[in-house]
């Protein structure tokens, strides 16, 4: 797990950090003996954990807990039959759900559920996964309601939501052990095989007698047989379907070279011959079981994160009945023309029309804009779209597939069914081997079977097994392990098996702006005074104005230490607030409302009619994003910045990190026909994004990396996801996959010279099964430690770094 | 060399039960969270009593 970066650090010295969740305080922190806390929520759920005796989770922690969401949401739907029905299911004594959760940030944060969860009557069974985000509670519906125990997890920070539904968690659980069995079998199966084998190859002076060194192969062969078939299983399948859609891949590589060593070891026990491979068969599928395994747990761990943060709809929506009281039904129930009402800080569920007052809406999800965008009485508010500063009531316009949210999904699903589907090269080869090993296979028969028949099936089994494509298909999977496992450590996870070719050939970044290059919260820019006032003074006053504000800009105030009060603060909607500091009325906002000039974009103090200071905000850059754009330079790759912001801000931004070539005001449409442009080039784009809005362009473009914190439409859209906060994995990513590329070339090469050598050898007879067997071993290992220099080589370098 | 016709298949039933009892813990789901249990050890679970004054000193570290 990451430890929270001190982001804030020097802030948080001077003001103090919440105990609980680490955040810097304000001036209006609560205070409780030598405990601060920066709200209610964490004040009371730090005095909760204290109160039940888990005061142990604050030495367990790595790192610090997210903030606690005071006003907590009402779970009473949950209780409802539907819901239950659907995201439940029965066990002895009552009924277990799985919930989702994206506040857990360590071990301890799990540690901390249990015992919370536990301690509550009526809970049978609780378990919860740092790693997935995911929660397991069995309760008795009897004895307590399933509301009452999710209110206990939201008030302790870890705000639950309903998980795909539990027939999927189950069938993800059941598909995970059903790996870990298979990994099992092959691991003690292979062990016992090698460990019988091992007898058969002390054996060099052949003075064993042919009873017991037969009893010996029957007992391997007895062994390796669930190896193979059980544990190897996967591959056997996956060559199954490879041929019934008439093409060779890497399954039918791998699985023909098993079964094929096994197939041949057994002949040769009947026969009596001179040697058996059973040990190659199973350490074989032993390894590659154990990289597909890798694979699969960091692919599985990826989406996981990303199924945690799936709830860019809420499932749950509140609707005004006619007589004005409030029901909460699940999203598919709303209709066109039902009214719905959304509280602040949530999500709309449904296009539609606003009623009664203006609101605003946070709608970064959807057009990409970071500041929320202020919406009047009749105009629409888009599904996906966050509400903020006051709830809002809205009729409905349009429901479920008719959304513009929707719309965009479909783009994405049509953007990603239309990715240029790239040929793979080394399955190309390798599908080309095998059909020239068998016809050499054939042809070697025919011709030992003419000229001397004793040795024919002899020789072609040393032909097979000497040229067992093990090192050609070992190739590619353990350096894509290698270089996956090294990501993942970077904090870069791959989601796509065949991204990373394509990552290590990419010749155009496009970059989104507002939460991709910037972490989509302001920062002062320039301050300029006048009329004798002092900066100081001047920003104290502004800080006094926006404190307790919840508009976005006053984010940009948070830190500066306000030693004077506003009273009488008022936010006029759209121009910006006033309020008395220390007997006068100060005006904060456009230039037209605090000093009566013409706006001109930037914040302005003043009374009303004289102006005492201009203030410019900028969004603050995310960590490294400078050194990043100029590593992706030096890697040769050319960089544009796509925004959907106005065009000024782009410009100032793209000047700030060094970009020259950017573009403004775009729409996901247009974003996307720009990387087609650029594909129709013969570019290879990458796109990196974080937003709702960037989905398409991230499904469209030939890779793309999504960051952590965004929409997760755009992670699923995506080929990686970024989970380390830093922007500078993205040019190391890039880096990393040119070098695996790199090695799978060198093991290609190797794997095939190795058989351009071994073939002629083992056809004209000289090659005895023993130096077979030895020769394909040692060409696996040497291919499988090539790619583990790509683990190795990360490591140093971080040390060094 | 009889001895063999004893060991091997002790040897295979050994290995039965081994597999048997991997089966057996990753039905019982002993391997879905490898994270969490490690920290399970560091700490007892106190009782829970009101009163969690023994543990305050520790806050400073």
């Amino acid at each position: 797990m990451d430890a929270a970066l001190p982001l804030r650090k020097t802030q948080a010295a001077e003001l103090g950090s919440c105990n609980h969740c680490g955040e810097a305080l304000a001036s209006d922190a609560i205070r409780e003996g030598d405990r601060a806390f920066c709200c209610n929520g964490c004040a009371a759920a730090s005095t909760w954990i204290r109160e039940a005796a888990l005061g142990d989770y604050y030495q367990l922690r790595t790192s610090p807990a997210g903030r606690v969401q005071a006003d907590a949401a009402d779970f009473g739907a949950w209780d409802c039959e539907i819901v239950l029905a659907e995201h439940s299911r029965t066990v002895p004594g009552g009924r277990e759900i799985t919930v989702l959760t994206d506040a857990m940030r360590c071990a301890a944060c799990a540690w901390l559920i249990d015992r919370a969860l536990r301690r509550q009557a009526g809970v049978l069974d609780a378990g919860a996964n740092a790693v997935t985000g995911r929660i397991v509670v069995a309760w008795d519906p009897q004895r307590v309601a399933l509301s009452t125990l999710m209110q206990r997890l939201a008030a302790l920070g870890y705000r639950p939501w309903l998980a795909t539904g539990e027939a999927r968690e189950q069938a993800q659980r059941r598909e995970r052990r059903r790996w870990l069995l298979r990994l099992g079998v092959a691991g003690l199966g292979a062990i016992q095989a090698m460990m019988f084998a091992e007898a058969l190859y002390l054996d060099t002076a052949q003075q064993m007698p042919v009873a017991t060194r037969d009893f010996f192969r029957w007992i391997t062969f007895l062994v390796s047989t669930p190896v193979v078939f059980y544990a190897g299983w996967p591959f056997i399948e996956g060559m199954l379907r490879e041929l019934r859609g008439r093409r060779l891949g890497m399954d039918t590589l791998i699985a023909g070279s098993t079964l094929l060593a096994y197939f041949a070891s057994l002949v040769e026990t009947i026969r009596g011959g001179t040697h058996v491979w059973y040990d190659a068969a199973v350490m074989f599928v032993l390894l590659l079981l154990v990289a597909r395994m890798f694979e699969q747990r960091a692919r599985g761990i990826a989406s996981a994160q990303i199924d945690a943060l799936a709830r860019a709809r809420p499932a749950l929506a509140l609707r005004e009945r006619d007589d004005g009281s409030v029901e909460q039904v699940p999203v598919g129930e709303i209709d066109v023309g039902d009214v719905l009402r959304v509280a602040a800080g949530e999500a709309v569920p449904a296009d539609g029309m606003l009623l009664d007052h203006a609101a605003s809406f946070d709608e970064a999800l959807i057009t990409g804009e970071s500041t929320p965008v202020r919406r009047e009485t009749g105009e629409p508010a888009l599904a996906g779209s966050v509400c903020r500063e006051a709830s809002a009531r809205l009729r409905v316009v349009r429901t479920g597939n008719d959304t513009r949210l929707s719309q965009l999904t479909r783009l994405v699903e049509q953007a990603q069914s239309a990715r240029p589907q790239l040929a793979r090269a080394a399955e190309r080869v390798a599908g080309g081997f095998v059909v020239a090993l068998l016809l050499c296979a054939v042809a070697t028969f025919a011709w030992w079977h003419v000229n001397e028949p004793a040795r024919a099936l002899e020789v072609t089994l040393a032909l097979l097994v000497v040229s067992c494509p093990c090192a050609l298909s070992l190739a590619i999977p353990t350096a894509l392990t290698t270089a996956h496992g090294a990501l993942a450590r970077i904090g870069v996870l791959g989601v796509r098996e065949d991204a990373l070719s394509t990552l290590a050939r990419v010749d155009r970044v496009l970059l989104d702006k507002t939460g991709t290059l910037s972490n989509g919260r302001p920062e002062l820019d320039s301050f300029a005074t006048f009329e004798g006032m002092d900066t100081p003074t001047a920003l104290s006053i502004a800080a006094a104005l926006e404190r307790g504000s919840a508009h976005p800009l006053a984010q940009a105030f948070a830190h500066v230490e306000a030693d004077r009060v506003a009273h009488r603060v008022q936010a006029v909607a759209g121009s910006g607030v006033e309020g008395d500091v220390e007997g006068v009325r100060w005006r904060l906002g456009r230039a037209d409302f605090a000093a009566t000039r013409a706006d001109d974009g930037a914040l302005w103090l003043g009374d009303g009619a004289r102006a005492f200071a201009r203030i410019t905000v900028r969004e603050t850059m995310r960590d490294g994003a400078r050194e990043a754009i100029s590593a992706l330079r030096d890697a040769g790759v050319s960089i544009e910045l796509c925004s959907g912001d106005a065009a000024e801000a782009v410009a100032s931004f793209a000047r700030q990190v060094g970009i020259d070539a950017f573009l403004a005001r775009q729409s996901p449409e247009q974003k996307l026909a720009r990387v087609r442009e650029a594909q129709s080039r013969g570019e290879v784009v990458a796109m990196v994004g974080d937003g709702l809005n960037d989905a398409p362009v991230l499904a469209g473009a030939d890779v793309s990396l999504a960051m952590a914190e965004g929409a997760a439409l755009a992670q699923r859209a995506a080929d990686f996801v970024v989970t380390s906060p830093s922007l500078l994995r993205v040019p190391q990513a890039i880096v990393l996959a040119r070098r695996t590329q790199r090695i799978v070339r060198q093991n290609l090469a190797w794997a095939l010279g190795y058989n351009v050598l071994a073939i002629p050898l083992a056809a004209t007879g000289h090659v005895t099964p023993w130096i077979a067997a030895l020769g394909m071993a040692g060409s696996s290992l040497l291919v499988t430690l090539n790619a583990l220099r790509l683990g190795r080589r990360e490591r140093n370098e971080r040390r060094g770094a | 060399m009889n001895i063999l016709l004893l060991l091997v298949p002790i040897s295979l039933i050994l290995l039965g039960i081994a597999i048997g009892a991997f089966v057996w813990a990753v039905r019982r789901g002993q391997f879905d969270d490898l994270d969490t249990p490690a920290i399970d050890i560091l700490r007892d679970d106190p009782l829970p009593t009101p009163r969690v004054d023994a543990e305050e000193g520790h806050d400073a570290d």
